[in-house]
């Protein structure tokens, strides 16, 4: 196999592997989140705010392997 | 070119359209230089003291939005009587208001007011990128590393600075670890809190960089799949798909605009701060 294609076949992995964590991650946030707003709707606003913020921090890490996937593919 | 010419192309060796589609976001193709089919200075003829200042297609995105940010606010700030009238008064009130209320005053707490026009601007500046970006046709100035690791640049120093004064240069660095732990522990703890603390721009610059490109390269995949069958059977399907992927697109927008104002403030208010 030539560097080429083994770099496009990383490239596939890098965001393939690196999306599985991060999405766990957001759904279970999600849901905690749901939960949280379900047993006490007063506090729904302070909820969304911490979520989309945790949310916020889990996705970089999927972002990260992305750029690194597209550095590859552009190799 | 017919429909079968330009998959043949697409899919030609050199030109998938993968590539087609990194070389159109990261402005290195002979698209770059050409804004709705108005040329644009580039080449040696822009290089001054060294570096290049070519205009490109994002460059005049970002010009738009900084004008598009300033003469909103502007309007909207420069009405008659103190309560705003008409639509876009009323819109662009209720979203400083959310800002102030939902993003400053939470994270910064008192010293809220001093911060918000500098909040505000940067979730208006990053909320008009991203907007102005999904216009067909144009480009996403956000969706660049070099804009996005700007505004990050400009938070540190923001952040680093205002903590500086309020604790102390000695004061800032020590007070980056907690107090009352075993002294060895400090040896460990220390370069683990500096790194984390140029960690928080770089999340910062990737997140919205990485957020926009990545939204931007589905639809053009989606798109690039109707090129790639060439076939008016299939077409409709990664059409639909691709529009339901724009109004996402568009959430995806506002979302991050709101992201890098309230960790902009997170970061602000612990840095004015530090006791909680």
């Amino acid at each position: 196999m030539e560097i080429g294609s083994l770099a496009h076949l990383g490239s596939g992995l890098a965001i393939g592997l690196g999306a599985i964590g991060p999405g766990v991650g957001v759904g279970i946030l999600a849901g905690k989140a749901l939960e949280g707003m379900a047993r006490q709707p007063e506090s729904t606003g302070t909820l969304r705010t911490t979520m989309f913020i945790g949310i916020a921090f889990a996705e970089a890490i999927a972002l990260y392997s992305f750029v690194i996937s597209i550095l590859l593919f552009s190799k | 070119m017919s429909v079968e010419q330009a998959a043949g192309h697409a899919a030609g060796a050199k030109g998938s359209v993968m590539s087609h589609l990194l070389e159109e976001f990261s402005l290195s193709n002979e698209h770059a230089y050409e804004f709705f089919g108005i040329p644009l200075p580039h080449g040696p003829g822009m290089h001054f003291f060294g570096i290049d200042f070519s205009i490109n297609k994002a460059v005049v995105v970002v010009w738009i939005a900084t004008v598009l940010a300033f003469a909103l606010i502007y309007y909207t700030g420069r009405g008659e009587g103190l309560v705003p009238r008409g639509r876009l008064r009323n819109t662009i009130e209720a979203m400083v208001q959310f800002v102030k209320q939902d993003i400053v005053d939470p994270n910064i707490g008192h010293d809220g007011k001093k911060w918000l026009p500098f909040v505000a601007g940067i979730f208006f500046f990053v909320l008009l990128n991203n907007l102005l970006g999904l216009i067909p046709g144009s480009n996403s100035p956000t969706g660049n590393l070099n804009l996005t690791a700007t505004l990050a640049a400009i938070v540190l120093v923001a952040f680093v600075g205002v903590g500086i004064k309020k604790q102390g240069v000695i004061g800032y660095f020590v007070n980056l670890a907690p107090r009352g732990l075993p002294k060895w522990l400090y040896v460990i703890l220390y370069p683990i809190e500096f790194v984390s603390l140029l960690a928080k721009p770089l999340s910062l610059a990737l997140r919205l960089f990485a957020n926009l490109l990545a939204g931007h390269i589905v639809i053009g995949a989606l798109l690039g799949l109707i090129v790639l069958f060439g076939s008016w059977i299939i077409a409709p399907f990664p059409f639909a798909f691709a529009i339901i992927m724009y109004a996402f697109e568009i959430f995806v927008a506002f979302i991050q605009a709101y992201i890098f104002a309230i960790l902009t403030a997170l970061y602000v208010g612990s840095a004015i701060h530090p006791d909680h």
